[in-house]
């Protein structure tokens, strides 16, 4: 009994010391809370910060070049070794500068496109096959597996889509596939040695699965056991219950997963640069060396820099104006699809 | 303060040798052996304080520098050359940003570059040139003109067995293959070399194109890319052709390519030896203009081989620091020493030529005169 | 044929569909993971530690190092800035400008990494004059990585039950004793193990890297000078023919692959710890 009043005792003293409570805030706390929040506003201001710095940079090319830019096929410095400028809006270049970046367009859409196309449904597949029939034993190891190749690095996928895979395709499956070059043109040969528009693709798909597939897994899990059980208890095959019950219900989680596969795919740099060839045209068939925006951009901006009007760089910049505003609005308007039909926290995954 | 002493004093115009730096390592400003008049005098030596001589750019050039590292060390304690690679496009915006100390470009600065940065300058410390090579299994000698291999890249020849190169190649059985040709990716000084010769032999080439560290590539079906020489080298499949860089000579005979020759002003046949190289320089290189930019592109004479070019170190004339300032002036004018870098063990590796012994002692001095001006 | 077995022709069909899509899935993971090690683990000798990557030398040396000094100060960086916004987040913004600075950290998610870097050129190394260095390098990287950690700690945060806090209220604690006593040893595991999945996100990263920090061959050598790091050595290496940089290339690679998986494994770990705990803490 001494020890209680004893400790009442300590409280009453404590109380007395006047800490502050939980709903006021003591002089640490406002600091902590100044701090966090300064902390908080810094997303936002880099994503203010680049914004800003995109447009101020690529400002000069937008006067120069109009809108040419998007329709034009030719991106030319102009002649590097020239004695005099040209001037067009207020803004100088180099004489025969040109840029016009609709090639660029093309192989940024076209890789990530086919990379979406494919990837989606191999994943759904393959993760409904993880959860549905595959055996726990077995599944959970292959879930992390999964999990692990979301991680893998870019440079490793382009060294493997270079050294490995883009040879072995090439030999073994690009010669049959371009016998549908008789039906569709832009599949006709050649066929190239491994590198091109089709094999960026191919592992651009192989790099986005990951995503898509484990984000679908989590989906997959959340599934209430009660709909399906009772989908089988009136008779459905497993097939028809996922085809009926399951898939309804992760639509708009696989949505948000396609959206973060579809960010990945459209800023990939490293792997395309060393697969798609680096040629800067809309290639003539589906084998083809082209380029996309983010490994055009990494590639040239050296050669940019020779061009002491510094129009180059603007035009650079611009270029990655236009691939900044591609992916935000993409990502917004698929937000936008996920919040109309569910309230839908976007699950945590990889952007680039 | 010795240093600051040392950087305040100009030594340009004296033919005395002045000893410097340290007591550990020997010092020399004027190029020894020979029979050429000693050029005018550099403050070379050791500097006090270590240096790093960054250095980024051309990968025809890298190579040669990268044998370099070690003997440089060795003769100037304090000095050590860290170069690395990424194209000549590279060297020159690194250099002109302060990224690296020194750029390696195979192209001297254009006019609206050295007009707009006015402390800048390119130093020549070798000579070097550039092979066309192809991969065609059964064929291991082909003649070319600059004009044949213009339309191979403009697209209008797109077979081997093109009527336009049998006729330079009577008696070769030419296979009917598709011509896969090569370009440098990003901004190359061998993309400026290539397309100087191919400006300088057709027309069509020099009013589109034209030359430069990067062009627009006229649209060609088969057409692949590569970022480096060695790339180059790598990329050249069956039925290629391709613009590569002297040094990476043994690498392309090793993955079995072929060079072909090249048909010169003169009308000859020739590929890049030292001799061919030579004529060339003797050819072009009577006088050099102050800035030191220098094309040796398809010059005169007999024996002259057809694309040649000066080595360039493009660094800035004003460094901020002296100490800085010497180790690249030490470093410039004992690489073209040939008791320094310019030994034929270094040189011969990558196929190069040492710049004494071609060109003539005007042309070393306007260099010296270059060198002595980093402060 | 009945519609029963009909249905179940259907469904072998889709299952026999989905089997295929599980082998394309696995298939290439596999053969990247075994042929970049089948490449690297010849080449794994001792001399990649001791050796760099300058001149002529095939050691790793600088580039292992840069790689783990700029983890090191990504994690300063980006797990500082972002732990305390998550915190912000989840325990003292109001909904309004919680929900709207969520947003926007999410949407910083999706810029490319090649803008960031471009970004990174143009206002740290040439506007800044810094040049190539690790500092630029590291804040490159950190913008990349800052919504991850974000909204890792904010869900760490939110997950601590809600009778923890209000038994919390109820005994008096003031706000920053309750996060510190109440909130932090629950959430520390979601938050380590956020950081530690940035961590390996931010490892495999070269295109932020390639205009900011560009490369040394050289070991770290100051904040306002160049840093090696791995994966630029297999970008640049796997261009160059010859047996020994394409082993080198496979090495880097293979090095780099390691410590990623390693880092997942780690994160998983934790994760999987610290849900053991709260399930039983009961509440």
């Amino acid at each position: 009994m001494s020890t209680m009043s004893a400790r009442a005792g300590d409280v009453t003293a404590g109380r007395a010391r006047r800490r502050a409570s939980s709903t006021e805030l003591s002089r640490w706390d406002k600091v902590l809370r100044a701090v966090s929040a300064i902390a908080g506003i810094v997303p936002t201001g880099l994503l203010v910060f680049i914004a800003v710095i995109m447009v101020v940079a690529a400002l000069p090319s937008i006067l120069f070049n109009g809108f040419s830019f998007f329709t034009g096929s030719v991106f030319n410095f102009g002649n590097l070794y020239a004695t005099t400028t040209v001037t067009h809006n207020g803004v100088t270049a180099l004489p025969h500068a040109a840029y016009g970046v609709w090639p660029l367009i093309v192989g940024t859409l076209a890789t990530s496109l086919i990379a979406l196309v494919l990837a989606v449904p191999i994943s759904v597949g393959g993760a409904l096959m993880l959860s549905e029939v595959i055996p726990r034993r077995i599944a959970d190891p292959l879930s992390v597996f999964l999990e692990l190749l979301a991680g893998i690095p870019s440079v490793v996928f382009g060294l493997w889509g270079v050294a490995v895979f883009g040879p072995f395709i090439a030999a073994h499956v690009y010669p049959a596939l371009s016998a549908i070059g008789h039906v569709i043109p832009f599949f006709k040969a050649p066929v190239g040695v491994g590198q091109g528009l089709l094999t960026a693709s191919l592992v651009l798909t192989v790099m986005i699965i990951p995503i898509v597939a484990s984000t679908t897994l989590v989906l997959l899990k959340r599934v209430p056991i009660l709909a399906k059980e009772g989908a089988l208890a009136l008779g459905m095959t497993r097939y028809e219950t996922a085809r009926v019950v399951t898939i309804p219900y992760i639509r708009t989680g696989i949505v948000a997963a396609s959206l973060l596969g579809w960010a990945r795919a459209l800023g990939e740099t490293i792997a395309v640069l060393l697969i798609i060839g680096d040629i800067y045209s809309v290639p003539g068939n589906i084998f083809g060396n082209s380029s996309t925006i983010a490994a055009w951009i990494a590639s040239t901006l050296d050669g940019a820099l020779q061009d002491f009007t510094g129009m180059g760089v603007h035009a650079l910049a611009e270029l990655g104006l236009l691939l900044l505003a591609i992916s935000l609005l993409t990502n917004l308007a698929g937000r936008l699809v996920v919040r109309r039909v569910a309230g839908g926290v976007l699950p945590v995954g990889r952007g680039v | 303060m010795r240093t600051g002493l040392m950087g305040g004093i100009a030594a340009l115009g004296t033919l005395a040798v002045v000893a410097c730096g340290s007591s550990s390592s020997p010092t020399s400003s004027s190029s020894s052996g020979g029979s050429t008049p000693t050029p005018a005098a550099v403050q070379t030596g050791n500097p006090t304080s270590a240096v790093t001589l960054s250095e980024s750019g051309s990968t025809l050039l890298l190579p040669f520098l990268q044998e370099l590292v070690a003997p440089l060390t060795a003769q100037y304690s304090n000095i050590t050359l860290a170069p690395s690679g990424g194209g000549s496009g590279k060297g020159i915006s690194d250099a002109i940003a302060g990224n690296s100390l020194l750029g390696g470009s195979d192209a001297y600065l254009s006019p609206g570059q050295f007009s707009q940065n006015p402390t800048l300058a390119n130093i020549p410390i070798a000579i070097s040139a550039q092979g066309v090579w192809f991969n065609l299994p059964g064929v291991t000698s082909l003649k070319l003109t600059g004009d044949v291999i213009a339309k191979i890249y403009e697209g209008s020849i797109t077979k081997w067995n093109d009527p336009a190169i049998a006729a330079l190649n009577s008696g070769v059985t030419l296979p009917a293959t598709t011509i896969m040709p090569l370009v440098r990716q990003g901004s190359s000084g061998d993309t400026f070399l290539f397309t100087s010769f191919l400006s300088a032999t057709n027309s069509a080439w020099a009013n589109g194109p034209g030359p430069g560290t990067s062009v627009t590539w006229p649209h060609v079906a088969t057409e692949g890319s590569a970022s480096s020489n060695p790339g180059m080298v790598a990329a050249c499949k069956p039925g290629c052709i391709a613009y590569i860089g002297v040094s990476a000579t043994s690498a392309a005979q090793t993955a079995g390519l072929s060079e072909a020759m090249l048909q010169n002003k003169a009308g000859n046949y020739v590929t890049p030896t030292p001799s061919t190289i030579g004529a060339a320089v003797t050819a072009g290189a009577a006088s050099i203009p102050s800035n030191l930019a220098l094309s040796l592109i398809y010059q005169d004479g007999a024996q002259s081989y057809p694309i040649v070019n000066f080595e360039y170190v493009v660094v800035n004339t004003t460094q901020s620091s002296t100490d800085n300032a010497l180790a690249i002036r030490t470093f410039l004018t004992w690489a073209m020493d040939p008791n320094g870098g310019s030994q034929s063990q270094y040189l011969s590796k990558d196929n190069f030529v040492a710049l004494q012994g071609s060109v003539p002692a005007s042309v070393l001095s306007a260099i010296n005169a270059k060198i002595a001006s980093i402060t | 044929m009945s519609r029963r077995r009909r249905s179940h022709v259907r469904a072998a069909i889709f299952w026999g569909l989905c089997g295929v899509a599980l082998f394309l899935i696995i298939a290439p993971a596999l053969d990247i993971i075994i042929s970049i090690l089948a490449n690297a683990l010849p080449v794994l000798k001792p001399s990649l530690l001791t050796e760099t990557t300058q001149g002529t030398q095939l050691g790793l040396q600088n580039a292992i190092v840069g790689t783990i000094v700029l983890s090191i100060c990504v994690l300063i960086v980006a797990g500082t800035i972002g732990v305390l916004a998550g915190l912000y987040l989840a325990e003292f913004a109001p909904p309004r400008v919680a929900s709207t600075a969520r947003f926007f950290s999410e949407v910083l998610a999706g810029v490319p990494s090649i803008v960031v870097g471009y970004v990174g050129y143009t206002a740290l190394v040439v506007g800044l004059h810094w040049h190539y260095s690790l500092l630029a390098g590291v804040l490159a990287l950190s913008a990349l990585i800052l919504p991850y950690i974000v909204k890792t700690t904010e869900l760490a945060f939110s997950s601590v039950p809600r009778a923890l806090r209000e038994g919390a209220i109820a005994l008096g604690l003031s706000r920053g004793r309750m996060i510190r006593k109440v909130l932090i040893p629950p959430a520390l595991p979601g938050i380590v193990s956020g950081l530690v999945l940035a961590l390996a996100i931010s490892t495999g990263e070269t295109a932020p890297l390639l205009f900011t920090a560009n490369f040394s061959d050289k070991l770290p050598s100051g904040l306002f000078n160049p840093v090696g790091y791995l994966t630029y050595v297999t970008y640049t290496d796997i261009q160059l023919p010859g047996k020994a940089t394409q082993a080198v290339a496979y090495a880097a690679a293979g090095v780099t692959m390691l410590f990623v998986l390693l880092l997942i494994l780690v994160g998983r770990r934790i994760t999987a710890r610290s849900r053991r705990l709260v399930a039983r803490m009961d509440v």
